[in-house]
């Protein structure tokens, strides 16, 4: 019997930015427990709609029309490689019709096989990297930094364009000489092709009362575009110095 | 001949042709929008005059200034002027910019009202003119049955043309730059030389009343533009003269008709053809080129009909719909884009964002990249223009068809339109659950039949029920509409357009439908929830308790985009079975303009969960907020419905803000003509873009003077935000707008 993924929700228009038109899947399922997480709704594992791989290849194919040479797939969640078995089913099945993905994940999961496997197929990889010393990686995410740090090296070494993501809270991370830092951890890495900053923002706070649980950011406010912008020239300024 | 020079011969020369002198000479265009000029000082200062003229009309409640002296037509005015001394293209519909002309030929009353509501009464002259003659409104309701009053009544047949002109008639003003009216007005006579050889049955003696009333006309158009100057009895020598030439015909046809929606049609790439005949010739640069453009667009700007206030709550402000067709591909394949279509969208750079004229991109997947790129960075900038899709309506229009009002393709000079309004099919499956009567007021308007009980609704039951009463109602809107069309013909015919008309066009009778996403979920909800009839003390359904989930249109979810595709199918085919006036081919549409509001108003709580009175959504457009995967999957609803049975249109409007659109401008561009590409490739006929932040237009609504050009499309054409009346504001605020997640 074929496989079931269970899917958080679908998104047919998801904007990423420079990629085209693509949907977007989030997967239900997380490891993590991000301080800052804007969908806390999509923690936990086996919710949302139970989805075969086919099933889930049919719906996105129906987007193929608007994905032209760089639009495609995006599977989010929640952690999608938690259903790395899943995806691995649908990654024929995709190239079958011709449509690229994206993997958007943590990087918090070892490294097994499969989700070598699939991380190897995908167009490119979203890699978001919480933060970059082990110490508040662990405060604020609930882990160790060492599994998101060993997909980055892995990627690197199969030459996958990686994007890297990281989202900047107010107070927390907003300082140039963190970031220094953080792209301390990107020599060498020529997979990336770029470091986005992500702002944190407030939009997702009422899931938080919905769902009952605490949020220990209630009283941080969103992150300012203008200081976002201002942080993402300075990281753009040093990251092809510091990539190669 | 002199004014021919340059042109390539061919069947044009020797017989009434515009589309064989357009496909022989125009000039395909690849490039970018790099060669296009700015607007000039003479143009910044007519564009500033007109200006200070709409704050004056808003100032004054919307209506600047009536003539009440004069009933329009061509002649009855003195020529008028923006400024003589700066006026590049002449002609305005009454002697001063922006003075509105009294029109009572399709309705007295309406007339008379329309002058009342801003303050003015109508002139004696009219007054006794009017006393000893038929109005084609007068005619009407002559013939009306009761139950076709009763259906006007409930709102079920709404927006019939039955009191003003009806409009959505294209004249190929083309045909007088290119021949002159000398020769079309001998082809005419002619033509009533031959017709009068058949036998004099009634259809023949129309026939040739309408020429005598075409050539009446033709000659008031050669003296109207003699009035200015100008002799039109020859053909255009140049490019100044063959805008001008052109522009009188349409000028000519709004100062006799008072109809919404009397196109321009297409006319870029032949102007384009004149165009580069000066720059070749030298007697003409870019900028000069831009700023005839300019001019042409000024004056489109300052078409006025008058109206009564209900009217204008109808349809949003002012509107006259003189749209503007432009690109498309030939049947050859090469693409129909050239300068002028960019000169056209340059416009709205030059003269600001407007509504008018109604800028239309037939668009298609062999336009040029760089062309379509252009359009979608000015939709960005401006949210003024509209998409349709090209591929589609060549295989049923050729290549020399024009759209008039929003959505309505016809064959230029070939085809004209029977204007038809809209049924309310959410209603109409209302009466069926309530056997025959109005959910509202309880009158009956159809045949009595079973209403059905407050217990759970089975889907097959309703089905049949609906079927029924749809059926009855397709064959009262075809004879409904068969005396409207009958009585204008007689009382208030378009003696001038129709003389640029082949002399027996095909006709098209365009039916409309509204409440089409509504009705589709509501029969969606029956099928797969439990769906409970409430009554009240009259024993009338007004309400429904639905539970359970149940499938929405707009998710690209073909159990119920079946549902809606069958209704288009099914209500089609059921007005193809009643014969139509002057056999007219049944033609249908699903566009409500922003209508949407006034017929939501008008209809009773429905099974989808949409409360009594709330607004329809627009359109084809999916409900508001029900929408739950997203933009694309919203449009792949639509593209399924299919154009085969509505070839009068399938209206879309699509919003969506920057920040979801794209990171930076190019990347918006690139995502914008991504998704026009993805949804005509599935066939989908129209789109409406919008790219702005909803919070844009709250601000608008709460401090007019922060954004005093918010131009947006609604339904098949745009809007001055500002003109739109409050609940209009909130109903297109609360619209879907696809966001960043």
């Amino acid at each position: 019997m074929a496989m079931t993924g269970w899917v958080h929700s679908f998104e047919s228009m998801a904007a990423v930015d420079g990629e085209g038109l693509r949907c977007a899947v989030f997967l239900a399922g997380c490891p993590l427990r991000c301080a800052y997480c804007h969908n806390p709704d999509t923690w936990y594992p086996r919710t949302g709609a139970e989805t075969d791989a086919e099933q889930m290849v049919r719906k996105i194919a129906r987007y193929k029309p608007y994905f032209g040479d760089l639009g495609g797939v995006t599977f989010s969640g929640g952690e999608p490689l938690l259903q790395a078995e899943w995806l691995r089913e649908m990654v024929p099945l995709l190239e079958k019709e011709g449509i690229h993905y994206v993997v958007d994940t943590s990087g918090a999961l070892p490294l097994t096989d499969t989700v070598k496997e699939v991380l190897s197929g995908a167009q490119s990889v979203l890699l978001d990297l919480k933060f970059w010393d082990g110490e508040s990686y662990r405060q604020y995410t609930g882990q160790g930094i060492e599994r998101p740090l060993e997909t980055l090296r892995y990627l690197n070494d199969i030459e996958k364009k990686t994007r890297i993501r990281t989202v900047i809270v107010p107070g927390i991370n907003d300082r140039e000489e963190l970031l220094e830092k953080y792209l301390s951890h990107l020599t060498g890495m020529a997979c990336v092709e770029r470091y986005e900053l992500l702002g944190f923002h407030t939009m997702g706070f009422f899931k938080y009362e919905k769902l009952g649980i605490s949020n220990s950011l209630a009283k941080t406010p969103a992150l300012s575009e203008e200081r976002r912008k201002e942080l993402q020239k300075f990281v753009d300024e040093r990251l092809s110095f510091t990539r190669i | 001949m002199n004014q021919w020079r340059e042109f390539k011969e061919g069947n044009w020369t020797e017989e009434i042709n515009v589309r064989d002198f357009v496909q022989r000479n125009y000039t395909p265009y690849g490039g970018d929008g790099s060669f296009l000029k700015g607007a000039t000082k003479r143009t910044e200062s007519v564009r500033k005059r007109v200006e200070e003229l709409l704050i004056a009309e808003n100032a004054k409640g919307g209506v600047l200034d009536i003539d009440t002296e004069h009933v329009s037509s061509l002649l009855t005015y003195r020529p008028g002027y923006i400024n003589k001394d700066e006026d590049l293209i002449f002609g305005l519909q009454t002697d001063a910019p922006l003075k509105r002309a009294v029109n009572p030929f399709a309705g007295y009353r309406n007339a008379v009202q329309a002058c009342e509501a801003y303050g003015y009464e109508i002139g004696e002259s009219i007054k006794n003119e009017f006393r000893y003659r038929t109005t084609h409104n007068t005619g009407v309701f002559r013939v009306y049955t009761d139950t076709m009053k009763k259906a006007r009544h409930a709102g079920v047949l709404t927006g019939l043309p039955d009191a003003y002109a009806r409009g959505r008639i294209i004249g190929d003003y083309r045909r007088i730059a290119l021949y002159g009216m000398d020769y079309l007005i001998q082809e005419r006579k002619a033509d009533k030389q031959r017709i009068g050889e058949r036998d004099m049955n009634a259809d023949t003696i129309q026939l040739l009343e309408d020429i005598a009333r075409q050539l009446d006309f033709m000659g008031q158009l050669v003296t109207m533009a003699a009035e200015y100057g100008c002799d039109i009895s020859r053909p255009a020598e140049n490019a100044r003269e063959a805008v001008q030439w052109l522009y009188f015909g349409y000028l000519g046809a709004v100062k006799e008709q008072n109809g919404a929606a009397n196109s321009i049609g297409r006319i870029s790439a032949f102007l384009d053809i004149y165009f580069e005949r000066d720059l070749a010739e030298g007697t003409l640069d870019e900028q000069g080129a831009q700023e005839l453009i300019d001019d042409l667009v000024l004056k489109m700007r300052l078409v006025r009909h008058l109206r009564t206030p209900e009217y204008n709550e109808l349809f949003a402000g002012d509107p006259v719909w003189v749209t503007c067709s432009l690109a498309g591909v030939g049947e050859d394949g090469r693409p129909m884009v050239t300068k002028t279509c960019y000169r056209f969208l340059q416009t709205l750079y030059n003269l600001g964002p407007s509504a008018e004229p109604n800028l239309t991109v037939l668009w298609s997947e062999k336009l040029p990249r760089s062309f379509k790129e252009f359009c979608a960075k000015v939709s960005i900038d401006t949210d003024s223009i509209q998409y349709e899709n090209d591929d589609v309506m060549r295989k049923d229009f050729g290549d020399d068809y024009s759209i008039a009002c929003c959505v309505s393709a016809m064959k230029t000079g070939k085809q004209m339109q029977f204007f038809g309004a809209r049924c309310n099919l959410a209603k109409v499956l209302l009466m069926a659950l309530n056997g025959g009567k109005d959910e509202l007021y309880g009158d009956q308007i159809a045949p009595e039949g079973k209403v059905f009980e407050e217990k759970p609704l089975v889907y097959e039951e309703v089905m049949e029920a609906f079927k029924t009463y749809a059926a009855w109602m397709a064959k009262l809107y075809v004879n409904t509409m068969n005396v409207i069309h009958y009585m204008h013909d007689r009382y208030a015919y378009e003696r001038l357009m129709m003389s640029f008309h082949d002399v027996e066009p095909e006709r098209l009778m365009a039916f409309g439908i509204s409440g089409f996403s509504v009705l589709a979920d509501s029969l969606s909800a029956i099928k797969y929830a439990k769906v409970t009839p409430v009554k009240d003390e009259r024993g009338l359904i007004v309400d429904f308790v639905t539970e359970g989930e149940f499938p929405k249109y707009g998710n690209d979810d073909d159990r119920v985009d079946d549902i809606a595709k069958w209704i288009t199918e099914y209500f089609y085919a059921e007005l193809c079975k009643t014969k139509t006036y002057r056999g007219a081919k049944h033609t249908l549409s699903v566009l409500t303009i922003t209508s949407n509001v006034v017929y939501g108003k008008k209809t009773g709580s429905t099974p989808d969960g949409r409360k009594k009175g709330e607004p329809f959504a627009p359109g084809a457009n999916p409900m508001h907020g029900r929408d739950a995967e997203g933009a694309l999957a919203s449009l792949n609803s639509v593209a399924k419905v299919n154009y085969a049975c509505c070839q009068d249109g399938i209206s879309n409007t699509f919003s969506i803000t920057p920040v979801a659109l794209g990171c930076d401008e190019a990347d918006r561009v690139e995502k914008l003509v991504a998704v026009l590409d993805g949804y005509f490739a599935q066939h989908a006929h129209h789109l409406n873009v919008n790219v702005l932040n909803r919070q844009k237009l709250i601000d608008a609504m709460n401090d007019p003077t922060l954004y005093p050009s918010l131009t947006i499309r609604v339904s098949g054409y745009a809007v001055n935000f500002n003109k739109l009346t409050k609940d209009k504001q909130l109903e297109v605020i609360s619209r879907t707008f696809h966001e960043k997640m």
